[in-house]
């Protein structure tokens, strides 16, 4: 499959208004993604701005309705980052993460949801130009995606 | 498959023996064409009791009402209702040493005289847990891929968003298949707090999208395929689509793991392997 048809294999029902901004909900382990993301910072690496940061103590606390409450509210898209396997301040944490991560993973690409909006890395602490690179690349995703229509709560009326 | 006479007689003697305090049936009642779980308390109710291929409902779930909870129980098991009992005594739910289970070898459930869908597809039809068998055990069956996902796997996202979207907008909310499912047990439930506003209580598509999605992702690895939340949805919604894939997903990944098959396994997202696939991962 080309590149185009698979982003547009999501159809936006309502256009992008001009001037649209991504926002990506991002939860960073508190002990390396979190520490990376402070690298890349103190390194003075450049990275989008659409990312909002959310430190969890480990990405095994990452609940499936957290990604699904971010994207209902205000993301549209989520990323979610953790100890490389084997460097997990908790031993087991993101052993445990990863497989609750594929399982969330299908079931939202199955209820409807494009796969590029949930994504997942690792990055150490030591990795602060692959944080930058990672966030890149998922905020590259979701301009291409568009805004998200699906799972939106709805206004009030 | 018809097990009323072995049953009744199984339950009279456990009766006078003084092994249980209550026996979890089925009986024939004016208001189902199906049998409907009950509950006895003495010998002399033992012929309420029946078995057949009617025993659609999955009884593991009356073990923790107030009728059956601290008591010995008997109770009546198929291979689905079995492997339910196995994962609510490894998650300390029961103890095992309080029931006394019979294990029933089960043929299918017919409904309309047609074998039903999930017993068409079911790998596990012996009981796996119990005290006493009756019937004659199965050869071992393969996993077979649900039809729901093989009707699935063709679709587009928008197709797949679509379909899903119905099911979210058609949702009352009422939390009935919460309910009648027997792996949700706990006294307070996230997708129902009163005070939560991490939970919407409101009735909409979204709210209800994100109930549903988190529940079957609460269930995943956990759920036995009973189908007792389809049953009771007031909305006839197919809810058996998003357990299945679940179920998919983890069978495929996860060393072929299904729900309380082994005694002791809590549920393949309780546990893990080195070589977890982690392609999908930057």
């Amino acid at each position: 499959m080309s590149e185009e048809k698979i982003y547009s294999a999501e159809t936006p029902k309502i256009a992008a208004p001009e001037n649209w901004k991504p926002v990506i909900m991002g939860f960073l382990c508190n002990w390396c993604s979190y520490a990376g993301s402070d690298l890349t910072g103190t390194s003075r690496i450049q990275y989008p701005p659409n990312i909002r940061i959310i430190r969890v103590p480990c990405s095994s606390r990452i609940d499936p309705s957290f990604i699904i409450k971010a994207l209902q509210t205000t993301a549209d898209g989520v990323l979610i980052s953790g100890c490389h396997p084997g460097d997990c301040h908790y031993v087991t944490g993101n052993y445990y993460a990863r497989r609750r991560f594929l399982v969330t993973k299908e079931m939202l690409k199955f209820a409807g949801l494009h796969e590029n909006r949930i994504q997942y890395s690792w990055v150490s602490a030591a990795e602060g130009a692959k944080f930058a690179e990672v966030v890149e690349k998922v905020t590259d995703d979701i301009y291409k995606l568009g805004p998200l229509q699906r799972f939106k709560k709805e206004e009030l009326k | 498959m018809d097990y009323t006479k072995e049953i009744q007689e199984i339950a009279a003697r456990l009766f006078v023996e003084g092994k249980i305090d209550v026996f979890v049936g089925y009986e024939m009642t004016t208001y189902s064409k199906m049998l409907l779980p009950c509950v006895i308390t003495k010998a002399e109710d033992v012929n309420r009791l029946m078995f057949n291929e009617r025993s659609e409902y999955n009884v593991a779930n009356m073990l923790v009402t107030e009728h059956t909870r601290n008591k010995r129980v008997g109770v009546v098991a198929k291979g689905c209702d079995s492997r339910a009992i196995n994962m609510m005594l490894t998650e300390k739910q029961l103890k095992r040493e309080n029931l006394y289970i019979v294990g029933i070898c089960c043929d299918g459930i017919k409904s309309d005289g047609d074998l039903q869908q999930r017993c068409t597809e079911c790998s596990i039809p012996d009981a796996v847990v119990y005290d006493e068998l009756l019937g004659n055990p199965h050869k071992k069956r393969e996993y077979k891929p649900s039809d729901e996902i093989i009707r699935m796997a063709d679709k587009t996202i928008e197709e797949r968003g679509d379909f899903f979207n119905e099911i979210f907008t058609n949702c009352i909310r009422c939390n009935a298949c919460r309910n009648a499912c027997p792996m949700c047990y706990c006294s307070s439930c996230v997708i129902d707090r009163d005070t939560s506003t991490y939970f919407n209580a409101a009735n909409t598509p979204s709210n209800a999208g994100m109930a549903l999605l988190t529940w079957s992702l609460h269930l995943a690895g956990r759920c036995v395929d009973c189908r007792n939340c389809e049953r009771a949805c007031p909305q006839n919604l197919p809810l058996r689509y998003l357990h299945k894939k679940n179920e998919q997903v983890i069978y495929d990944n996860f060393e072929q793991h299904l729900a309380g098959e082994k005694p002791d396994d809590r549920g393949a997202l309780y546990k893990y392997s080195l070589n977890d696939p982690d392609d999908f991962i930057m």
